[in-house]
């Protein structure tokens, strides 16, 4: 059982503060991945919760107790860590049991829980090699078993698939998942991949440049951001943000780019006019066959990717405009050809000059 | 005709070859010297033109070092007070020991100024700038120290006068070595449990256990072979090999080469033998990078 709250932490390196101010409660149990773009400050977040570095200020709290003075390893938590850190010199059994060994657990005992946890993490062949002879993959299974082995309270995980290619990134990730499922314990992952972000997390903690931006479920991150960060961070292909200005002129406001301009929907009335984002997600672009649609932008170049296809426009931005087409149908667009696009206009986002995404009515 | 390429290289490779085993030759030919000395009979030691190759070989000048055996040459020296079995003995008590101390204290020392930054760039240069002071100007306030302290001609006195001397070197080479541990690594294991000491000794010591290695035959070839202070600080009761070694040459003894010369083999062979034994570990000590990440 563990709730972690961190309260009002803030962490300064000299004159750098990497971390300012956050405040987070982590329910017991809970998947909780804090995400950024790297120097956010969620990693050293993450090593002031496991003790590694000590607050500038604030408080963390675990079951209520505050734990800025204790030390790492009376804390209860078990860490990842990115470059799995395993000890070279000790065969993988070693580096599992070490922690029982510690702890000052008998030898039969160890060996008894070494076998439940490799066998958990499918590990049991490697037990007799040492960490030089296991593939990347594989090291990080060590190293969630050397974690797992103790039955910490709390999880932290610091980037452990960073260092792993795609293929063994999207494995790990549902074990980490599977793993949490089975243990029902709390677990802080920090990454800064927002697919894995989304895919894991119970709640996501945006973060940038040391402040926490957004906390919410995959969903709420996805559909609701509250600002231009947070919108662009998430998604692949990423929202499309097109820069230019609301123009409030007679019963509807309009949004005006260097390439089109379409009208806002109703809700936009009370925006202030001025220099703004507009931003929609590739998915909500649809293609317009029968001549209607919002906007005219001319095709720039198609990616047939098989279950969909990507098209990009020339929408007068640095950054191409995407929308996704389903299946192949579009596969065969001609460059350069003009077509008609619709924007749902359900799933709009407009962002002011600050970057803040603009209220809506 | 123009050479070619192949040519070329070949004659590259004789000049390449023919260089460096002109400058072995040069190198080597003391060490040759002192072997084939040690086995001449003592008419042979000075004689002009010189023997190159003893003829017949003798073991007598070893068996007079090392056995004190009585010699039944042309010449008779007689040197009864050295006792180089005894010399060799206080060398490596004393040598080992000191030299060991220095390791371990140095790399804790190190692994402080690696990870805690205990001393700054500033002072591990200071550190190190102790070692260029000339040993002979201690030793003056030096020997008064151990006197008063009863340390003189003793070898606790070299042990410590060795550790201290050495240990600058020992921090700075075990530092370089800790340097390339990953926190993370020691983070892992404190996390799991560990004490800062069982980290080190478990963790953090045995991963540069190569590094240390060749730290201790770097330390121990310099406390081996340090006569200087030993002059000093030993007397009559504590004599190291070095010292026995220039009693070889005296006004007393004379110039007994051969028998010196035996008695250098005899010095020289025990660090070969340590270095061969360790070898594999100084491959990999001196090319560091050992941790895998």
């Amino acid at each position: 059982m563990a709730r972690i709250e961190l309260m009002g932490l803030s962490k300064s390196f000299g004159a750098l503060a990497a971390v300012k101010n956050v405040n987070l409660a982590i329910e017991d149990g809970e998947f909780v991945v804090l995400v950024g773009p790297s120097g956010c400050g969620k990693t050293t977040t993450l090593r002031m919760v496991a003790g590694f570095e000590d607050p500038t200020a604030g408080e963390i709290r675990i079951d209520g107790c505050v734990v800025n003075d204790v030390e790492p390893r009376d804390r209860g938590l078990g860490m990842v860590f990115q470059t799995h850190a395993l000890f070279p010199h000790k065969t993988v059994r070693q580096n599992i049991e070490f922690g029982l060994r510690m702890k000052g657990m008998p030898a039969d005992a160890r060996a008894k829980r070494v076998r439940e946890v490799t066998e958990m993490v499918r590990i049991a062949h490697l037990l007799d090699k040492m960490p030089h002879q296991c593939s990347g993959g594989e090291s990080q299974r060590v190293a969630l078993a050397r974690t797992l082995v103790t039955n910490p309270s709390t999880f932290l995980l610091d980037e452990p698939l960073s260092s792993l290619d795609a293929k063994l990134r999207r494995e790990l990730r549902a074990e980490c998942d599977r793993l949490h499922e089975a243990l029902k314990r709390t677990f802080i992952y920090v990454t800064h991949d927002q697919e894995e972000a989304m895919t894991l997390a119970d709640r996501i903690v945006v973060m940038r440049s040391g402040e926490v931006v957004q906390i919410g479920s995959p969903m709420q991150i996805y559909s609701d951001p509250v600002n231009y960060f947070v919108a662009d961070f998430f998604g692949s292909p990423s929202m499309n943000l097109i820069g230019g200005e609301i123009v409030q002129a007679g019963a509807a406001p309009r949004f005006r780019a260097a390439g089109f301009a379409i009208g806002l929907p109703a809700r936009f009335k009370a925006a202030p006019a001025g220099a703004a984002t507009l931003g929609i997600r590739p998915e909500h672009v649809g293609l317009a066959r029968d001549g209607g649609g919002d906007v005219e932008l001319p095709v720039r170049l198609v990616e047939p990717l098989g279950r969909d296809t990507l098209l990009y426009f020339d929408a007068g931005t640095e950054r191409p405009f995407v929308a996704v087409s389903e299946g192949l149908d579009m596969a065969g667009v001609k460059v350069g050809a003009p077509l008609r696009l619709n924007f749902d206009p359900r799933r709009l986002y407009v962002f002011g000059a600050d970057g803040n995404r603009i209220n809506e009515a | 005709m123009a050479m070619t390429k192949t040519q070329r290289r070949r004659i590259a490779t004789v000049v390449r070859y023919g260089v460096l085993s002109l400058w072995a030759l040069v190198a080597f030919f003391p060490i040759y010297w002192m072997v084939s000395t040690s086995f001449k009979p003592d008419n042979q030691w000075f004689s002009w033109p010189p023997v190159y190759f003893p003829s017949p070989p003798t073991l007598a000048n070893y068996r007079n070092v090392w056995l004190g055996t009585e010699q039944y040459d042309v010449t008779q020296y007689a040197i009864s007070s050295q006792k180089p079995l005894i010399s060799m003995w206080n060398s490596t008590v004393i040598a080992t020991t000191s030299t060991f101390l220095s390791v371990l204290f140095g790399s804790i020392l190190a692994y402080g100024v690696s990870r805690y930054r205990i001393l700054s760039e500033a002072r591990m240069f200071q550190l190190l700038m102790l070692r260029m002071i000339p040993p002979i100007v201690v030793v003056a306030p030096l020997s008064l120290y151990y006197s008063a302290l009863g340390l003189l001609d003793s070898r606790t006195g070299l042990i410590l006068i060795y550790f201290l001397t050495t240990l600058p070197y020992a921090v700075w080479m075990t530092k370089s070595f800790i340097d390339e541990v990953p926190r993370e690594i020691e983070q892992a294991a404190e996390i799991l449990g560990a004490s800062r000491w069982r980290t080190v000794f478990e963790i953090v010591l045995p991963l540069i256990r190569s590094g240390l290695v060749a730290t201790f035959l770097f330390i121990l070839i310099l406390t081996w072979s340090e006569y200087l202070l030993a002059l000093i600080i030993t007397k009559t009761q504590v004599t190291t090999l070095p010292i026995e070694l220039s009693k070889y040459q005296g006004t007393t003894e004379g110039r007994v080469y051969g028998r010196q010369a035996a008695l250098a083999v005899g010095i020289t062979v025990p660090l070969m033998i340590v270095g061969l034994i360790i070898r594999k570990h100084l491959a990999r000590g001196f090319s560091f990078g050992m941790v895998r990440r």
